[in-house]
């Protein structure tokens, strides 16, 4: 397991299960220490490529490996090195929390059982309660303690936050946020484009069981054109905003420009500031946009995607 | 692999000691009506009239002593149905059961082995069918001496036993169909057929005469044709031990290679 080796790598990976291919030719990395999110439909693959990860299903064709290790010929190694949550994560109704992760623990060989407390004091989980009587969120928050428990060099979480609150996911991100400043690797599936884009460094974007691309959410952002509404006092300076780079479809109402940005917005507002500015809304929608060009059945283009002229795009928002 | 016995035995803490205190109280209910029968003057004459098969299969011309009356009564069909349908149960539930719930995910994705799982399983249901076994021997000597019915301890012994590999061999089918085929319901009917082809095998033996030679193949013959409740441990029981040994030997590659939870 030599250090340059990415966390995963997958080459030509693919998964038929009968005449219906779940996955298609997938060919992946994810570098050791990132957070990479897996977006897409329900029925894109996801689920799939994670499973293979975890060698639970074997390859129909290609190789995947973890840590430089081939998962179907080293498969108990590679599950030794992973904390896995399924999508579909329910536990053992009959059992308390406390004693399913001593379950799971002692599979692991051990566990930090103060971490294990810190965990579950975070995420408000009551671990002397029967899995079958908790709530949907409060379920799969045992789900997430088993899985980031060990500390794991590598994270596979399917779809994480289906079911917890708000304030959870949030507590949720921080813990993966953290788990990637220890080292470890993440790799989380989700349909909610918001979820992967405050926390992955990079997104992976599958649809039905193929790669439609894989790139750096920073990379991501800087394509980006949000669109933002300039307000002012007394007259609208459109020659002065059609000069400013990224700029692009301008039209005023009144005394409101209406502008579609590429970009950071600092420049904009700096070069229209002495010119009476009185508002300013922003509407980031353009990231969704692009996702929605990915899932809608039109554009399967992978690299037409919007590229910024413009400077480098600012740091993934991260909460906490 | 402990880890995971232990885990399937504690699935078990409820059903194995309602099953273990059922077959205690019928084996003594039962053995509470000996006296009664025993006091029947016409018994003998009667018990003549039975065909030949009914009375080989029941061993009925031994009904008029004690052990004779619990082997037509309860060890030659009632008692091995029971431990089938326990070890099928079980069986079924270990492998097939928890991948249908989606748990078998968290266990495999740990550094334990398919091998050491199945293992692990396998000897959880040993361990169930064993302790209904001990039960037995537990009833069967207390209503013996509670009622008389003077059954010398080896044949507790055996006839327990014979209970309980019957249980152990089903169960370990219905186990490593589970573990083939991943779903609970066809791992529960191929050891029910199993089971059923096993008993029309033995009963035809009885009564056709060409089947009779293909009887020996049924476990219910290697188990039940010594007694059940026999003077000594026979041979045939051996092959009952090596039936669920040789079922996952066989099976362990193809569990090994087989995509988990992919039915759900």
């Amino acid at each position: 397991m030599g250090t340059e080796d990415p966390a995963v790598r997958t080459r030509g990976l693919s998964k038929r299960f009968g005449k219906n291919v779940a996955l298609s030719r997938l060919d992946l990395t994810v570098a050791p220490g990132t957070i990479c999110g897996f977006l897409g439909p329900n029925g894109a693959g996801k689920t799939t490529a994670i499973k293979l990860l975890a060698g639970l299903y074997r390859p129909s064709a290609g190789t995947v490996e973890v840590f430089g290790r081939d998962v179907t010929r080293a498969r108990d190694t590679v599950q030794a090195s992973i904390g896995y949550l399924p999508g579909d994560f329910t536990g053992y109704a009959d059992q308390t929390g406390r004693r399913f992760l001593r379950l799971v623990a002692d599979l692991r060989g051990g566990v930090d059982e103060t971490f294990v407390a810190e965990l579950a004091q975070r995420l408000e989980l009551d671990l002397d309660r029967r899995i079958g009587t908790l709530s949907r969120g409060n379920r799969q928050k045992v789900g997430i303690v088993q899985a980031f428990m060990n500390r794991a060099p590598l994270l596979l979480l399917d779809e994480p936050t289906s079911g917890l609150d708000p304030l959870m996911q949030r507590e949720f991100r921080r813990l993966l946020v953290e788990a990637r400043d220890r080292g470890q690797t993440v790799l989380l599936s989700s349909h909610v484009l918001s979820e992967v884009a405050e926390v992955a460094d990079d997104v992976a974007i599958l649809r039905e069981g193929r790669l439609l691309d894989l790139r750096s959410m920073a990379e991501l952002r800087s394509g980006v054109t949000r669109r933002v509404d300039l307000s002012f006092g007394d007259h609208v300076p459109a020659a002065r905003i059609r000069q400013v780079p990224g700029v692009r479809n301008l039209s005023v109402h009144g005394l409101t420009a209406q502008v579609d940005l590429a970009g950071p917005v600092g420049e904009l507002l700096g070069a229209v500031l002495p010119d009476g500015l009185v508002d300013v809304r922003t509407h980031e929608t353009g990231l969704a946009d692009v996702f929605l060009g990915y899932y809608t059945k039109e554009r399967t283009d992978a690299h037409d995607l919007p590229q910024s002229p413009v400077g480098p795009a600012p740091d993934p928002a991260r909460l906490g | 692999m402990l880890t995971i016995c232990r885990k399937a035995l504690w699935d078990q803490r409820r059903t194995l000691p309602a099953w273990a205190s059922g077959i205690v109280l019928s084996i003594v209910l039962e053995a509470a009506m000996w006296p009664s029968v025993a006091s029947m003057s016409s018994l003998d004459a009667y018990l003549t009239e039975f065909p030949d098969a009914l009375k080989e299969m029941f061993s009925i011309e031994e009904m008029s002593t004690g052990t004779g009356f619990l082997n037509a009564e309860l060890f030659s069909l009632m008692l091995p149905v029971l431990f089938i349908i326990f070890g099928i149960l079980r069986g079924a539930h270990m492998i097939a059961g928890e991948e249908e719930a989606g748990t078998l995910d968290l266990l495999l994705v740990t550094p334990l082995s398919t091998t050491r799982l199945l293992l692990g399983e396998g000897l959880a249901l040993a361990a169930g069918v064993t302790a209904l076994g001990a039960a037995t021997v537990v009833g069967t000597l207390a209503g013996s001496a509670l009622f008389d019915l003077e059954i010398p301890v080896a044949s507790a012994l055996a006839g327990a036993t014979a209970c309980t590999l019957l249980g152990l061999v089903h169960g370990a089918i219905a186990l490593t169909a589970g573990a083939v085929l991943g779903r609970r319901g066809p791992a529960i009917g191929v050891a029910t057929g199993a089971a059923l082809a096993a008993y029309v095998l033995y009963v035809g033996g009885l009564f056709v005469e060409g089947l009779s030679d293909a009887q020996v193949l049924s476990p219910f013959h290697q188990a039940l044709q010594e007694g059940p409740l026999a003077d000594a441990f026979p041979a045939s029981f051996l092959t009952l031990l090596v039936v669920p040994l040789a079922l996952v030997g066989v099976v362990l590659p193809v569990w090994a290679r087989r995509d988990i939870g992919a039915h759900r």
